[in-house]
């Protein structure tokens, strides 16, 4: 059983991952921190008398779950918006939109890196970030979820609710196509 | 060959995710300082809101019939709780046993105390078989008179 420091840890060191994870899939990030925020109280509260080794698992399953209904509340909000509204025709601008550029600040713990590594670092993140936030959802939650999260394959199956042969081939796909944007932009991980 | 090459692409795309969640820790250690400090108020939030511990108590080595019934309520493992659930059925069961065999008791006494009466009668039994006796008991006149006839002889 994880006492309350054991998962106090734990929400510690997911919490951030958690919130670009959810960046990632929402491009909000108030929606994101109300992601990252329900699915810690759920794991809390029904979980928080499982032992600290479950709570991995339990805590990516969650998460996944809070940005589907996330989804499922948005496309019922836009059905009605687009039933009641002609206004809503800037679909293009909002293609276009990308929340990740705003995200990557500079941080004043790198204030020691050199100007021109820190640059680089940087654009490397972003164009990273970027490519994962175009990949799709299923292809990407494996990705994030195998080597992120370092799931094993089978967990990660049992987080999707998927086979493993369906993890593989998500996960082969999305690095696939991130090491082919990636080299299309001169970048080789 | 191409299980070669297959297995060569597995591996340069488990580096390449390796590669690429080092570098998306290294992206999420740098958040801005808004969102960390949101992060840390929604665990505070989720920590106050953590299912309670289930206490374990521990239990005294001679309980009694209210130790027993109070392990029962809390719903924990022991000898206490099999002692628990086991001796009502015990009981139980004796007690089915003990009524079983009072019936038992009770209707052989009632059959012997008819044979005895019968043997002990001046009567035989097998004339309670025959219809012609029967008649005889029936009417009253006859025995009343015998009785009588029998006083008189006693009063000699």
């Amino acid at each position: 059983m994880a006492s309350a420091q054991e998962l106090s840890d734990f929400l510690s060191s997911v919490e951030k991952r958690a919130f670009k994870q959810a960046i990632y899939a929402v491009r909000d990030e108030d929606a994101a921190l109300d992601i990252v925020q329900d699915a810690m109280i759920k794991l809390a509260e029904k979980y928080g008398d499982r032992p600290a080794a479950e709570l991995p698992l339990v805590f990516t399953r969650i998460l996944q779950n809070r940005i589907h209904d996330w989804f499922r509340r948005q496309k019922v909000r836009n059905a009605w918006v687009t039933l009641f509204s002609n206004m809503g025709k800037k679909t293009d601008e909002n293609d276009d939109f990308d929340p990740l550029e705003s995200l990557s600040a500079p941080d004043d713990s790198e204030i020691h890196q050199d100007g021109a590594q820190k640059l680089e670092q940087s654009q490397l993140l972003q164009a990273l970030e970027s490519e994962i936030a175009k990949l799709p959802v299923r292809q990407r939650e494996a990705f994030l979820m195998r080597y992120w999260d370092e799931l094993s394959i089978t967990e990660t199956a049992k987080a999707m609710s998927c086979s493993e042969g369906s993890v593989k081939t998500h996960c082969s796909r999305a690095t696939q196509t991130l090491a082919k944007a990636l080299k299309l932009k001169g970048i080789t991980l | 060959m191409k299980h070669q090459d297959k297995q060569f692409t597995e591996t340069q795309a488990d580096q390449f995710g390796r590669a690429s969640a080092a570098l998306l820790s290294q992206s999420a250690q740098s958040l801005p300082a808004g969102i960390k400090d949101r992060l840390h108020a929604a665990r505070m939030k989720a920590l106050a809101v953590r299912k309670a511990e289930k206490v374990l108590i521990k239990k005294p080595a001679f309980a009694g019939i209210s130790g027993i019934t109070a392990n029962w309520n809390a719903g924990s493992n022991g000898v206490w709780d099999t002692v628990g659930w086991m001796a009502p059925l015990v009981v139980l069961v004796f007690g089915l046993i003990g009524i079983a065999q009072w019936q038992d008791d009770s209707r052989i006494n009632d059959i012997a105390e008819v044979d005895a009466a019968l043997l002990s009668d001046d009567v035989p039994p097998d004339a309670y078989a025959d219809s012609g006796f029967l008649a005889f008991l029936k009417n009253g006149p006859l025995s009343d008179s015998g009785n009588d006839a029998s006083d008189s002889v006693q009063s000699k």
